[in-house]
């Protein structure tokens, strides 16, 4: 490891930094106040046995998701990310979209899309939070098989292994650090999931998550609170970490920026690839069908009435602004999420691969999946909410927060492709005279410049989606899109619910343009160039 | 490792600082308009017309901020942690389930507004010993799309006792108590109406086909046929939707709503606000509550949060004399049992509804 | 002897909807290595991937041991492939990446183990089965890709620049070994390279893909 560069293992002090500042400072404030009180016992609320009912509930509604979104989003991953077609890009951008819808939008739209086809309940919401967890699969997953050639498939079937043996044996042993972590991820979300197990899920999708919010909100049940929190952050950090040393152990196949590759030219294959394209459009796209669908429909028919109110509706009140200012105020915080989480949750993955304790910081990046959504709001607002320290007033507890949703993501993305890049290569330049810095972006720039930009895709993505945190750190006066489509939702009247789906459709077409615009500027030129003959 | 690791909080707290002293010290020292700046925490739902607002600004020279705090819920939970060093300096929004709680955790300082007398009689000493202050009202019924009734040719039902009756099977939908606000007051309803027997209430609604939705959104947009594309005839929601279904309606309005309430068996939500303690600008919070009661902002109540105001004498609009209804024996339970029964009596409503 | 081990006919070299090669007409027997030569970017992989069924055919035929496999799946052909690199499978040691083949024929595991622990010391590489392969240097990691093409005994081995990877010194000396051990297993073999001399030592006809159709 003589050729590793020094600020290598110095990238660690500024991910640290802002975890320290942002979540160990703000959940150590929440943690001393809430057990300030005399008689307090974190202890007690463990003994009970509905935190671990409700534990192994939420596990095995996880794993059931979690396998959901995996098998359906490894087809995707591929068509997607390794063929070119005509409408890839937008395909490849559409799969980001489920991700960042409100959950109160998902779940409107399951339900008058599915109806009462099938009932509330544990089907409905493994069903959604697969929809939601593809684009997680796809792009994780979908940034290193890209990086395959095919060559060692090839070899396979050339040595007797049929179509789907080589892709057991050989294809899937190498994606295994991205499906790892990509896994870890969605069972994370699914396992913690608020918002849809609240609005679709019965008494058997309960989760930890749904049980802190009841116990904070409703029953104001602090100590129970926090220790149920606790469990959770346990367990997530024991998911993630196992999802980390999966990964790892992953050995190294020789990648090379491959181009994308046209469709295959035999029927059968060809047809598999376009269908599963297809596919990926109809599951996608129906629930945006059915929000565009309700964003024309009035009492009387189809109307355009919702969309020349998106400007003009609660005109003159505190509350809204208008519509078209939440998208405004969505946009910026979004900007201001990538930019960080880019930088924060780049630093961090670098110091994943970097020799030494830096290994432990990047890995403890990915600790924030874990903590509890509401305690995490909570301990920010008595942290940074209030004298000496209130940052409200700066704008910037919101793209913090969502920094911290983000960042996680971030190194998931950038680590496994980081991971299974050959350091023979590194050497390779080193030895050929580079100084230790260059052989380092010799080694690993082409592959860092491309997960990087797609993971400020994704953390701005996450950023326009995102409610809790925005509707508790937020200033009533400057909503995002989010809690703007959650408060229209909130009161009755069909205008409520037309300039709400309206509203929700620009989220989506935003997110597609964001998607778009930025997997362009992260395009390798090789990814661009037409193919490899 | 200990070294190094308050190495790290060092540096993180001075990145902190430096942080707060580029953006957030504005805010005590200097107010940027007018003689001072007073911050308003109030739930989502908080609504006032702007001029009101820039009146409060030209009468009293307050600049008003408006913080928001999230669902009510979620809101009193903040204040309550940071009693005693708010994020605010004054609270609206805390309603006579959450209130108790709040008072037990010395968020409030005392005020008594001027304004008070002439709040309604009903809820003028309704004021925990002058710690807040009743702003508002309304009233949580059981909402009814008539014309899915009058096709199916059943007459409404006027009586929480209706509900259970087979006529009704299947078409009511209510809001988990335990994620849903209007549905913790219809819980609360039942309570008070029945006492001992209000869970066998609920278990005789729950065999006669309740359906229980996790959210109002999602009860009245989701499952309710006056709402979107649901089949449920009834559902849990306010006095005031029926109303609020006009307001909110395509151009050119409907002459009346598709709904109506039922004004049996109403539970009644009255919405306080009170001074903080340990407000920044306490002058200012007693200040924003008396504008909060003043015959402007309480004729603005209706129609921007579709709740009834405190003060007396205040004139309705007409889409609420007209279609809003109008509840003479609301019911209501006294704050402090609420707050020391509320986690009993969730579980008790999970064991019976099996959730 | 017999009929040729690999026999096309007419075959046109495409990719991607655009052919630039047509009318392709060559045989090989057993144990004979043709070269062909061409200059790189020319067609000559994609000869060899059109062969082994990775590039599906344009038209024409191909016919192995006298089968004609020119609408098989890749791994019913009996052609086996070489590439610059060695493409070993990292997740498996060295033995597992010999013995990859001779399972997908239905071998059984201690046989398979038995035969590529054969093959790796006819290979000069005894005792490594149990090795990883990120411990092999290039010239072992290439013998070890030779031991694994030629385990299941195919039809047709097709190299591609199978050395180019590799130093001078090293590279001459593999390419005699590689080319006996290939006379020796009766394999036909196919050479592509863009390295007249390398052609020139192994093979025993040299042919320049130019000449072999228009």
């Amino acid at each position: 490891m003589s050729s590793t560069p020094v600020w290598l293992r110095w990238t660690w002090v500024v991910p640290a930094a802002f975890l320290t500042v942002f979540l160990v400072y703000p959940l150590v404030v929440l943690v001393a106040t809430v057990t300030s009180g005399a008689g307090v016992s974190l202890i007690d609320p463990l003994l009970a046995p509905t935190i671990w009912q409700v534990t192994a509930l939420a596990t095995v509604q996880a794993l059931v998701s979690t396998a959901l979104a995996v098998v359906v989003g490894l087809p995707l991953a591929n068509v997607v990310s390794r063929y070119r077609f005509r409408g890839r890009a937008v395909a490849q951008a559409l799969v980001t979209v489920p991700f960042v819808l409100p959950t109160v939008v998902v779940a409107l739209a399951f339900r008058s899309l599915l109806g009462s086809g099938v009932p509330q309940g544990f089907v409905l919401v493994v069903l959604a939070h697969a929809y939601v967890n593809l684009a997680v699969v796809a792009r994780i997953v979908g940034a290193q098989w890209a990086q395959h050639s095919g060559d060692y498939e090839s070899v396979a079937r050339t040595l007797g292994a049929s179509r789907w043996r080589a892709f057991v044996d050989v294809t899937l042993p190498s994606l295994r650090s991205a499906i790892a972590s990509s896994a870890a991820v969605v069972f994370v979300f699914s396992f913690t999931s608020l918002g849809i197990v609240l609005l679709l899920g019965d008494p058997t999708t309960r989760t930890l998550e749904s049980q802190i919010l009841r116990q904070t909100s409703v029953l104001l049940d602090f100590p129970g609170a926090a220790a149920t929190a606790l469990v959770q952050l346990v367990i997530v950090t024991a998911v993630l970490l196992g999802g980390a040393v999966a990964a790892r152990r992953s050995p190294a196949r020789r990648l090379q920026p491959v181009g994308l590759r046209p469709l295959p030219s035999r029927l059968g294959a060809r047809t598999a690839v376009l269908l599963t394209a297809i596919a990926a459009f109809v599951i996608v796209l129906a629930p945006v069908a059915a929000l565009v669908a309700a964003s024309l429909r009035g009492g009387s028919g189809w109307t355009l009435s919702w969309w020349a109110s998106l400007g003009s509706i609660d005109a003159g009140t505190t509350r809204l602004g208008s519509p078209l200012q939440a998208v405004l105020t969505s946009l910026g915080y979004a900007g201001l999420t990538a930019a960080v989480a880019a930088v924060i949750g780049g630093l961090a993955a670098i110091a994943v691969i970097a020799p030494g304790r830096a290994r432990a910081v990047g890995l403890l990046a990915l600790v924030p999946l874990g903590v509890s959504a509401a305690t995490l709001g909570l301990g920010i607002l008595l942290a940074f909410g209030r004298p000496p320290w209130d940052l409200r007033a700066t704008g910037l507890l919101i793209p913090i927060a969502h920094s911290l949703v983000a960042v996680p993501l971030v190194v998931a993305v950038v680590a496994p492709g980081l991971r299974s890049t050959d350091t023979r290569l590194m050497s390779v330049a080193s030895t050929l005279g580079a100084h230790a810095t260059r052989a380092f972006w010799t080694a690993y720039g082409p592959v860092l410049r491309v997960v990087i930009v797609g993971s400020a895709a994704l953390a701005g993505a996450v950023s326009l989606g995102e409610f809790g945190a925005a509707t508790f750190l937020g200033r009533a006066a400057g909503p995002t899109v989010p809690v703007q489509i959650v408060r229209l939702l909130g009161r009755p009247g069909e205008q409520s619910l037309g300039v709400a789906a309206a509203l929700a459709v620009v989220l989506v077409l935003l997110t597609l343009v964001l998607v778009l615009i930025v997997d362009r500027l992260g395009a390798t030129p090789s990814t661009r160039r037409s193919g490899t003959a | 490792m200990h070294v190094r690791s308050s190495a790290v909080l060092v540096t993180g707290l001075v990145i902190a600082t430096l942080l707060s002293a580029c953006g957030g010290s504005g805010d005590e020292e200097v107010p940027s308009a007018g003689p001072s700046t007073v911050r308003l925490l109030a739930h989502d739902s908080f609504v006032v017309s702007e001029d009101l607002v820039a009146q409060l600004l030209d009468d009293t020279g307050v600049t008003l901020e408006i913080v928001s705090g999230s669902d009510a819920g979620t809101m009193v939970a903040g204040a309550v942690l940071a009693a005693g060093n708010p994020t605010a300096d004054v609270m609206f929004g805390v309603d006579n389930t959450l209130v108790s709680r709040a008072l037990e955790a010395d968020v409030f300082k005392p005020y008594t507004s001027p304004e008070l007398d002439w709040v309604l009689p009903a809820l003028r000493d309704d004021t925990s010993a002058g710690m807040v202050t009743p702003i508002d009202y309304g009233d949580v019924c059981i909402n009814v799309a008539d014309s899915v009734l009058a096709d199916a040719g059943v007459p409404a039902p006027t009586t929480l006792d209706d509900l259970v009756d087979p006529t009704y099977r299947d078409m009511l939908v209510v809001e988990d108590p335990g994620t849903s606000s209007p549905g913790l007051a219809f819980m609360l309803a039942t309570i008070a109406r029945y006492g001992d027997g209000w869970q066998e209430y609920w278990a005789a609604l729950r065999d006669n086909g309740v359906s229980v939705a996790a959210s109002w959104t999602d009860a009245y947009f989701g499952e309710f046929a006056g709402g979107g594309d649901g089949d449920r005839a009834l559902v849990v929601s306010y006095a005031t939707s029926p109303p609020a279904e006009i307001v909110y309606a395509e151009d050119p309005k409907p002459e009346a709503p598709s709904t109506s309430s039922m004004t049996d068996g109403c539970y009644r939500q009255v919405e306080y606000a009170g001074v903080l303690a340990g407000a920044a600008n306490p002058t200012g919070a007693q200040q924003v509550i008396d504008w909060l009661l003043s015959e402007s902002v309480q004729a603005d109540v209706p129609l921007s949060m579709f709740v009834f105001p405190a003060r007396e004498g205040t004139p309705l609009p007409q889409v609420f004399t007209d279609f809003a209804g109008s509840v003479d024996d609301a019911l209501q339970l006294p704050p402090d049992e609420v707050a020391a029964n509320l986690s009993t009596w969730l579980t008790d409503w999970g064991t019976v509804m099996g959730r | 002897m017999s009929a040729p081990r690999l026999a096309i006919g007419g075959l046109s070299l495409g990719y991607d909807g655009e052919v630039f090669l047509r009318g392709i007409d060559l045989t090989v027997d057993a144990g004979e290595i043709v070269a062909i030569l061409g200059p790189s970017g020319s067609g000559k992989s994609t000869l060899l991937s059109t062969i082994a069924g990775v590039v599906p055919e344009v038209e024409g035929t191909i016919t192995v041991d006298g089968r004609d496999v020119t609408h098989a799946p890749i791994h019913e052909r009996g052609v086996g492939l070489i590439f610059q690199e060695p493409l070993l499978f990292p997740h498996l040691d060295v033995g597992r990446n010999v013995a990859y083949g001779l399972r997908r024929h239905g071998v059984g595991r201690t046989e398979a183990g038995r035969r590529s622990v054969e093959l790796l010391t006819w290979l000069g590489l005894p005792g490594y089965e149990s090795g990883r392969i990120n411990e092999l240097s290039g010239g072992q990691a290439q013998r070890v890709a030779l031991a694994r093409a030629l385990a299941p005994r195919p039809a047709v081995l097709g190299l591609d620049e199978p050395f180019s990877a590799l130093d001078t010194e090293l590279r001459q000396r593999l390419a005699v070994e590689v080319a006996a051990m290939i006379r020796e297993s009766g394999v036909a073999a196919l050479h592509v390279t863009h390295d007249p001399r390398e052609a020139e030592t192994v093979a025993d006809r040299v042919i320049e893909l130019s000449a072999l159709g228009h």
